[in-house]
């Protein structure tokens, strides 16, 4: 019953989010097919791919948990036959879908139209870590959401976190390693953007658990 | 004794400006229990505590024999909720709901629903966004009647309903409690639809659980005296008496302890009692939480 009602939450969730994560994709790869048409249309391209990601990080949030509760239908998903970490568990995990796999696609399709297209493999670091930090901004995001009902606090970190990516894109681009080889032929993933790419993962993860623990402790949900 | 399907003892929970305070209630299978209380009286937290989605600082709740908030998902599989402030999801349909809810529960009447969608005139294409607040309570009422569940929470759920709206859903709630087996808890400030309803009664004020017993006893102990008082006699102050006002010879008493003997007490202390009323359950409501408050201040 346990494993069922949890899998249950999570098709529900995906089902309401569908149109979404597929608008995702199509702008996704809408950005992504201009990309190789020039050196403007893949700037234009660029900067439109992590628009979509950033778009469908905000939307997954506010919409799936966010309103969920300030609409009050979380009385009627706590009325079913489900714990309070159930819920959180399946909401976790069904926001992790609905965005890990976009997310997954579009990174995939990225390094695909870089291979296949003029625009130099070298920049497939630099890209990889700008889309680390977006995955990392939405664990964030979700955590924050799961964790308090603040607006205040959910747009202090929507705020940070768009606002962020503008000082970490030239602070990628600041970075010897990836100067010295974006314009290259090959990828080359020097110590420096391992490292970015680790603690991105780790805050993430570190973020989604300790939003966990704090609801497992939580007793009032409504 | 057969194991209550509700049964909270001694339960508290603290917030900075209110404190629900030893909320004592036992609720039987068959019986329908109206939890009546003004606003901001702790009738949503009392409930929301029993449906777990809040935890009790202090005291044990029991729901149909499971300790909550350890066996909340035990207890709500045979437990159909409505609140008043309860949404369900604007862009989907009221079908996509049905068939949501009841792939989770195996004794989901399908029979039941299609009579209820047609009883409350309900158009199960319609997407929730566009149904009116008395659809949405039918439709909310409709997902938690068609899971047969063996206990109804329902939280204010004729609260903001047209008359006509109000009469169907309390005609609908009429029929279910025609099942012996089932308990069903309803709250509201409403005491017409209390009346109407239940067989057990409950107020709840401030906090506190302030009387609770079955309807009969409230209606039948409950008395409003009108007194003939003649200059220099006091009238006596027997056990019950919660209000006396008086106007010249005349004084109305209000009892919670009314007895055919209490006439005989006026009388043989030399009032002559002219009239005694029955008082309707709101009156009742009324003088039981100002009689309450009145003794807490003193």
């Amino acid at each position: 019953m346990s494993r069922s009602i949890v899998g249950q939450l999570i098709l529900k969730d995906l089902y309401l989010v569908r149109w979404m994560i597929a608008g995702s994709l199509v702008a996704g790869a809408a950005a992504l097919a201009i990309m190789p048409l020039s050196p403007v249309s893949a700037y234009v391209g660029g900067v439109s791919f992590i628009c979509v990601l950033v778009i469908l990080n905000i939307i997954l949030v506010m919409g799936a948990v966010v309103q969920e509760k300030k609409d009050k239908v979380l009385l009627f998903v706590l009325s079913l036959p489900v714990s309070t970490s159930q819920y959180v568990a399946a909401k976790v995990l069904s926001n992790a879908i609905a965005f890990v796999v976009p997310w997954v696609v579009l990174t995939v399709a990225a390094i695909v139209v870089i291979d296949m297209s003029q625009i130099p493999n070298g920049i497939l670091p630099f890209l990889i870590t700008v889309l680390g930090y977006l995955l990392c901004y939405y664990c964030v995001l979700l955590a924050v959401a799961l964790i308090t009902d603040s607006t205040a606090w959910h747009s202090t970190v929507i705020t940070v976190g768009n606002v962020s990516v503008n000082f970490l894109i030239p602070f990628l681009l600041g970075l010897a390693s990836v100067a010295r080889h974006r314009e290259g032929p090959t990828a080359v993933w020097t110590a420096d953007i391992a490292a970015i790419l680790g603690i991105e993962i780790a805050a993430g993860a570190a973020a989604l658990g300790l939003a966990v623990y704090l609801c497992s402790r939580r007793t009032d949900f409504v | 004794m057969t194991e209550p399907v509700i049964e909270l003892e001694g339960v508290e929970k603290s917030y900075r400006f209110f404190q629900l305070s030893d909320v004592r209630l036992r609720l039987d299978a068959g019986q329908i229990m109206g939890f009546v209380g003004p606003n901001g009286a702790g009738k949503s937290t009392t409930i929301r505590i029993l449906m777990a989605m809040i935890g009790q600082d202090r005291g044990t709740v029991r729901v149909l024999g499971h300790p909550l908030p350890r066996e909340q998902a035990a207890a709500k599989r045979h437990i159909g909720f409505v609140s008043e402030d309860m949404r369900l999801y604007g862009p989907a349909t009221l079908a996509w709901h049905i068939r949501f809810v009841a792939s989770i529960y195996p004794g989901w009447d399908a029979a039941y629903a299609s009579a209820l969608l047609h009883r409350f005139n309900l158009h199960p294409e319609q997407a929730i966004k566009l149904l009116s607040h008395g659809e949405r309570v039918k439709a909310t009422l409709l997902l938690a009647l068609a899971r047969r569940p063996r206990l109804l929470v329902l939280d204010e759920p004729t609260t903001g309903l047209d008359p006509v709206a109000r009469h169907e859903v309390l005609a609908e709630l009429m029929d279910v409690v025609r099942d012996e087996r089932r308990a069903i808890l309803f709250s509201s400030h409403n005491t017409q639809d209390i009346e109407q309803i239940s067989d057990q009664i409950t107020f709840i004020d401030r906090g506190r659980i302030i009387d609770s017993s079955d309807k009969e006893t409230f209606l039948d102990r409950w008395r409003r005296l009108h007194l003939d008082v003649p200059p220099g006699v006091t009238p006596p102050a027997p056990d019950g008496v919660i209000e006396t006002t008086a106007s010249g010879r005349i004084a109305v008493v209000t009892t919670k302890a009314y007895t055919p003997e209490l006439d005989g007490v006026y009388e043989r202390a030399g009032v002559t009692v002219r009239e005694v009323q029955r008082m309707t359950l709101e009156e009742i409501f009324v003088a039981n939480v100002m009689s309450n408050r009145r003794e807490k201040v003193t």
